[in-house]
């Protein structure tokens, strides 16, 4: 891909939440985005026609993060309210809570069969849920982190946590053993490449760090944004060519994956911009920003 | 016709017929012309023009109109039917009086009603009618100037002789002539001030008619009467404030709510004028939230506390929205007082801003008001006055400093004694005359510190002291002269403390500080220790002594740090150098530092001229593991603390998947089948709350290892790594020990080194140096417990170690346990998840066991941990001597040694995962203090939860006990191999023994 072809026209622009948007996802297929954020909603737009589809009430506190399974039919989310809401798409209603954290949620995700939602937060503590059962207790907990958790990944054999203890974790159900990478400064958020053999970490000094997930090595730096104090998503274009990841200034960065050097940088919201998604097969991006929009590039 | 009738008589009134009309009209014409009118009134008839009778009889049909006696139409009154068609609209019928005026009506009024120019005496009117005039009356008349007058020139008098002299007395037009004044004022103040209200909402680019409206009334009297200025406004000026609402009139919506009126123009106003400025500030408003930090728009339950979690982090750091307003509201204010006349003075001008600054909502400022604002000048303060305050009672040893300086004396030639001395003398001038007598009184019998009653080195004391409290005056001076007030303000103990240079005390007597003197006496015996070293022993680091010269970044943070620590004085606020770094980065720092400088010091003291950089590193890599946790340490091995600062770095743990999860993932589970794995040691911070526990739970944990055959072979070589681990550990231990003060006086540290020693039967060279060079500390260390112990009144044990009981343990594991098997299951179920290394001993666990084990943790969360009564029995040594009976009772004869009760309750604490649990949580707050302080604190904590489970804890261990199949077999088996059980009466203290063998079995 080349340049020219990053989303960097603004498409539209996604209006209704009040005040801060935390996070803004795409499906799995692109067509539908969520956004969640501080008015305790989450929202379900199609993010190509702008319009606003339906909104999820029953949060307590701020929503952090949301995610939606493979076949659309459920969601999960989690927030400031220290629970795990488990819900419906289509009627909009919760069919489970999920409690047991100590702390506010940070992120959570499904697995590939949407049986388990995989959560983690401020207690340091990964928790897998189980949706089959009815049971409410976590299947497993993994607290080897020692600060909070700030990110969760998923793969089909692993799960991946990345923490403000400077440690990225994989915990390979497959053979038992859990992979720790210390990267030394606070992780932020991660995020996988498409082709699953590398992480890219946002650390809180301001610098993406891209990890081979094999051996553990650091192949790349990416920096010039501003990444301090907030919680802010990054994530690589859906070729794996480019590093993008938004700024506490309200621009948007764009690396060249190789070289990590600045390939474009525009300046998108007004506010701390919190979450960047990929669509997984067009060129085309939703960011999320405290100025409570969500914007759609395209190119 | 008229011939018949006149000869005929008729009689009766003939009935008439159509036939006749014409004969009547006839008749009518004749009436018409006037003959008949002398007919009597009876027989007159009323005909129209045509000659129709128009009202007949009552019985020949009344009134009759029109056309067949209808209106004149054929339909007559039939109303028109009303029909309107979107092609063909029906016209809106303007209707005026002449469609219902007849013609003869419409004839009268013609001509009758009209404006006669005669009596238009006003206006354009009046003035032409007399120019015609004029211009008549000239034409009759002869004239000096030939032609008619230009208009322009003649002109009829506009104003009447009453106008003329009011304006020649001073009258103007548009206004009243009365004189009294006041009513007219108040009118007019009034009126003013509605328009000023509504000015301010409305443009100020509309000029303004009014009067002054703000000038005060007061100043308004002190006016002369005929001031031309002042009378201008007996008038009151009319504001069109023009309806642009939809309410009724006179509906006034702010009625009961006035502060909304002001928010609401203002509103309006900025809408109109700056699109952009939409906030306003509702700081002052009832409604505005108190923190003003809250992110808007969402508030919370009423039931849910307002924490800090609530806070709008991502609002901008200052208030835009507050400034903009006011910036707002002067200028609108200003440009409206510039827009008024000149005659403002300027004075009353900010009268006026002054006045409406403070008006509250709803309430308007006073229109006359008594109060007078007095000034008063400023005192004069004196010529000769300082700024500066001087303390009354100056600090002891500033009043030293004018004491005449002893003698030269030369250093007594062991330096070893010199260093001593020098570091009492700095003691005692900072901490005063006190610890001078304390320390003398202690340690009379000590031949070292006989300087301080005039024995060897005395002299050189003197002198020594004597400096210390010159430099310790230069410095407080220095301060002063230095420091300002904004710090001052809240300058605290520690602060004070940090201004004088005083190495900040353990954070682990903080409680005990103020309350008693024996552990005053600690701190000072904890100072001590760290004041025998030369200030300037540092500054000079050889290249050897340097343990970070691999990062010299983080090597010249060292230094910062070592010369920070030394030298005293006035700190610097942080690393400025590492301002990036994070906070736990710094932290963790800030414990490695703490730990070389202790290594570098130890050199020093223990006159070993040459510390190998290796051991150097060894030891810092020990302390480092006591901060940064086990995870840190598995690599900080003397060759990896090289490469240590080299990120990424990765590790690899064994990690279970619990089945279930497996199962969910659709993998198959990697240990199906297999025993559970070797438990990795807890996180980080565990191992910094609880560094001993983990010393003592990864010990039985290495002895079931050696007793099981696990084949993995991963396992032997974290075995090994284990093995090295604990060494560092139990340096790191030693290190620090004399720092914890509770852990210094309830536990046998010996005790475990001894063990340690034992287990492993190799002694390593570097733990023998490291153990002698902390003999010293650990000296001072037991002397001082011996005086404490004394105050507080129980029996210290003495330092020698106890006989190891390790072999006991492990005895017991392999001894009567025929069962075993059953017997551990029941143990995994006592302890739950969380003590890892019990869960690790269990050998014969299937995953089904496990799984219920899972899931039952959590309410294993509520089962006992039984140091509760054994922190309250800690206080007395009765208590002590009690439990350690029931320990001998209970052991078999092997087991030599009776366990102190402390280096017990630590064993539980550590099982007891609930308290693990929540101690950590509570403590996670603190975890970037110093590691000794986090012992405290943990320990702290451990009993501030005690009550709160205890009961808990006593029933769920009984039902427990009832319940579970396994566990009586346990217990019976427990019976059978402890018989002189019986003999205790209480069953909790069964439920404790058993416990107590549970664990060492483990």
């Amino acid at each position: 891909m080349s340049t020219s072809e990053l989303p960097r026209k603004e498409a539209n622009v996604l209006k209704g939440h009040e005040g801060a948007v935390l996070a803004a996802r795409f499906n799995s297929d692109g067509n539908y985005c969520l956004s969640c954020g501080k008015d305790r909603t989450i929202r379900l737009w199609n993010p190509h026609r702008g319009i606003h589809i339906k909104t999820y009430k029953s949060h307590g506190r701020e929503v952090r993060d949301v995610h939606v399974t493979l076949d659309n039919s459920k969601l999960c989310s989690c927030g400031g309210d220290r629970q795990i809401f488990y819900w419906d798409v289509s009627t909009g209603r919760v069919i489970r809570k999920f409690r047991g954290h100590d702390g506010e949620v940070n992120a959570v995700k499904f697995n590939e069969y949407a049986s388990v939602v995989v959560s983690t937060g401020y207690d340091r503590s990964l928790r897998a849920w189980d949706c089959r059962s009815h049971s409410t207790e976590p299947i497993q907990i993994i607290d080897s982190f020692s600060d909070t958790v700030m990110s969760v990944c998923l793969t089909k054999t692993e799960i991946i946590g990345g923490s403000v203890d400077g440690t990225v974790r994989t915990f390979d159900i497959r053979i038992g053993r859990e992979i720790s990478d210390d990267l030394g400064q606070p992780v932020n958020c991660i995020s996988l490449s498409n082709d699953n053999n590398c992480i890219l970490a946002n650390c809180l000094d301001s610098t993406l760090r891209l990890l081979d997930r094999s051996t553990g090595e650091l192949l790349q730096e990416y920096k010039g944004h501003a990444c301090k104090s907030y919680k802010m998503d990054c994530c690589l274009t859906n070729s794996d060519a480019h590093v993008t990841c938004g700024s506490e200034d309200g621009s948007i960065f764009f690396w060249d994956l190789v070289d990590a050097s600045v390939v474009s940088k525009f300046r998108a919201h007004s506010s701390v911009v919190t979450s960047v998604s990929y669509h997984p097969k067009d060129n085309c991006m939703i960011t999320s920003s405290v100025d409570s929009t969500v914007r759609v590039w395209k190119t | 016709m008229d011939s018949d009738e006149e000869d005929y008589v008729f009689l009766g009134t003939p009935i008439e017929r159509e036939e006749e009309i014409t004969s009547r009209r006839k008749k009518a014409a004749a009436e018409a012309s006037g003959n008949l009118r002398s007919l009597p009134p009876w027989k007159q008839e009323v005909r129209d023009e045509e000659g129709r009778r128009r009202f007949h009889g009552a019985f020949t049909g009344g009134f009759s109109a029109g056309y067949f006696n209808t209106v004149g139409t054929k339909e007559g009154w039939a109303p028109q039917s009303f029909t309107s068609s979107r092609k063909n609209r029906a016209e809106v019928k303007q209707q005026s009086i002449f469609n219902f005026l007849d013609e003869d009506e419409k004839a009268e009024l013609e001509g009758t009603l009209g404006t006669s120019s005669q009596f238009d005496t006003f206006g354009f009117t009046a003035a032409e009618f007399a120019r015609k005039q004029a211009d008549k009356e000239q034409k009759q008349r002869p004239s000096a100037i030939p032609g008619p007058v230009p208009d322009e020139l003649v002109l009829p008098a506009s104003e009447s002789i009453g106008v003329k002299l009011l304006l020649k007395m001073g009258w103007r037009h548009g206004r009243a002539i009365k004189d009294s004044r006041a009513s007219s004022l108040y009118d007019a103040h009034k009126e003013a001030r509605k328009a000023f209200l509504a000015f301010a909402s409305e443009d100020v680019k509309a000029p303004y008619p009014a009067n002054e409206p703000d000038e005060e009334p007061e100043s308004f009297m002190a006016q002369p009467v005929d001031n031309d200025t002042q009378s201008s406004k007996s008038l009151p000026a009319f504001v069109c404030n023009p309806k642009q609402d939809l309410h009724g009139l006179g509906y006034d919506p702010f009625k009961h709510a006035p502060e909304f009126r002001e928010k609401k123009r203002l509103h309006l106003s900025n809408d109109k004028q700056h699109g952009y400025r939409k906030a306003i500030s509702i700081k002052d408003s009832l409604f505005g939230s108190k923190s003003g930090k809250a992110a808007p728009g969402f508030g919370i339950g009423a039931l849910e506390e307002y924490d800090a979690e609530d806070e709008d982090i991502y609002g901008a750091g200052y208030d835009f929205e507050e400034t903009c307003v006011e910036e707002d509201e002067e200028p609108s204010k200003l440009s409206i007082e510039s827009k008024q006349p000149s005659r403002l003075s300027i004075e009353s001008k900010q009268k006026v801003v002054a006045k409406d600054e403070g008006v509250l909502p709803g309430f308007k400022v006073a229109s006359v008001s008594d109060y007078q604002l007095e000034r008063f000048d400023p005192p004069i303060i004196p010529k000769d006055f300082i700024p500066h305050h001087k303390f009354p009672g100056p600090l002891e040893t500033l009043k030293k400093l004018d004491v005449p300086s002893p003698p030269e004396v030369p250093p007594p030639d062991d330096s070893n004694l010199k260093l001593l001395i020098e570091g009492v003398a700095k003691l005692v001038t900072r901490c005063g005359k006190l610890f001078e007598d304390l320390s003398r009184k202690k340690n009379q019998s000590n031949p070292l510190f006989s300087f301080l009653s005039g024995g060897d080195g005395h002299d050189y004391y003197e002198k020594r002291l004597w400096e210390e409290h010159q430099k310790l005056g230069d410095q407080a001076k220095l301060s002063l002269d230095g420091k300002h007030s904004p710090s001052a303000q809240k300058m605290t103990a520690e602060g004070r403390g940090k201004l004088l240079g005083e190495k900040p005390l353990g954070r682990s007597s903080k409680e005990t500080t103020s309350s008693s003197i024996a552990s005053r006496e600690f701190q000072l015996q904890f100072n001590l220790s760290d004041t025998f070293k030369k200030p300037d022993s540092f500054n000079k680091l050889p290249e050897v002594a340097k343990p970070f010269k691999n990062d010299p970044a983080k090597q010249e943070r060292f230094e910062q740090f070592l010369k920070e620590k030394y030298e005293g004085g006035l700190r610097s606020t942080g690393y400025s150098s590492a301002s990036n770094m994070s906070e736990a980065a710094r932290a963790r720092e800030k414990l490695d530092f703490e730990a070389a400088a202790e290594v570098l010091e130890k050199g020093k003291w223990g006159k070993e001229s040459m510390v190998s950089t290796q051991s150097l590193d060894f030891l810092a890599a020990g302390m480092q593991f006591t901060s940064g946790g086990l995870e840190q340490v598995k690599d900080t091995h003397a060759e990896e603390l090289v490469t240590k600062e080299k990120y990424p770095r990765r590790e690899e743990f064994q990690w279970r998947p619990l089945p279930v999860l497996c199962k969910r993932f659709d993998l198959i589970d990697p240990f199906m089948g297999k025993p559970p794995p070797a438990p990795r040691a807890r996180s980080k911070i565990d191992s910094l709350l609880f560094i001993p526990d983990s010393v003592k739970d990864a010990k039985p944990e290495e002895d079931a290892i050696t007793n099981r055959d696990v084949p993995a072979a991963q396992t032997g070589a974290q075995k090994t790594i284990e093995a090295a681990e604990e060494e560092i550990e139990i340096v790191a231990e030693n290190v620090e020990r004399p720092v914890d003060l509770y852990k210094a006086i309830f536990s046998d540290d010996s005790d475990e080194d001894v063990e340690d020693t034992n287990t492993k039967k190799v002694e390593d060279p570097e733990k023998k140096i490291e153990v002698a060079t902390t003999t010293l500390n650990r000296l001072i260390a037991g002397d001082f417990l011996e005086s404490l112990g004394k105050e507080l009144g129980f029996e210290v044990p003495p330092d020698t170690p106890y006989s190891t009981n390790k072999a006991n343990s492990s005895a017991q594991i392999e001894t009567p346990n025929s069962d075993a098997g059953i017997a551990k299951v029941g143990t995994v179920e006592g302890h739950g998840t969380f003590c890892a290394p019990n869960v690790g001993t269990g050998t014969s666990l299937n995953p089904e066991q496990e799984t219920t084990q899972g899931s039952e943790s959590p309410k294993n969360e509520s089962i006992p941990g039984k140091p509760v009564r054994y922190s309250s029995k800690h206080t007395d040594g009765l208590s002590e001597s009690i439990s350690g009976k029931v320990n001998a009772e209970k052991f078999p004869p092997g087991d030599k040694k009776v366990r102190s009760p402390s280096s017990r309750r630590r064993n539980w604490s550590s099982s007891s995962s609930s308290e693990d649990e929540r101690s950590r949580k509570h403590s996670r707050r603190h975890r970037y203090r110093s590691s000794d302080s986090n012992n405290d604190s943990s320990s702290d904590d451990r009993e501030r939860y005690h009550p709160r489970s205890k009961g808990k804890r006593k029933r769920s261990s009984r039902e427990k006990s009832s319940s579970s199949r396994k566990h009586s077999k346990h217990h019976k088996h427990r019976s059978r191999d402890s018989p002189s059980r019986s003999h205790h009466g209480s069953e909790r203290e069964h439920s404790e023994s058993r416990k107590e063998k549970r664990k060492r079995r483990n």
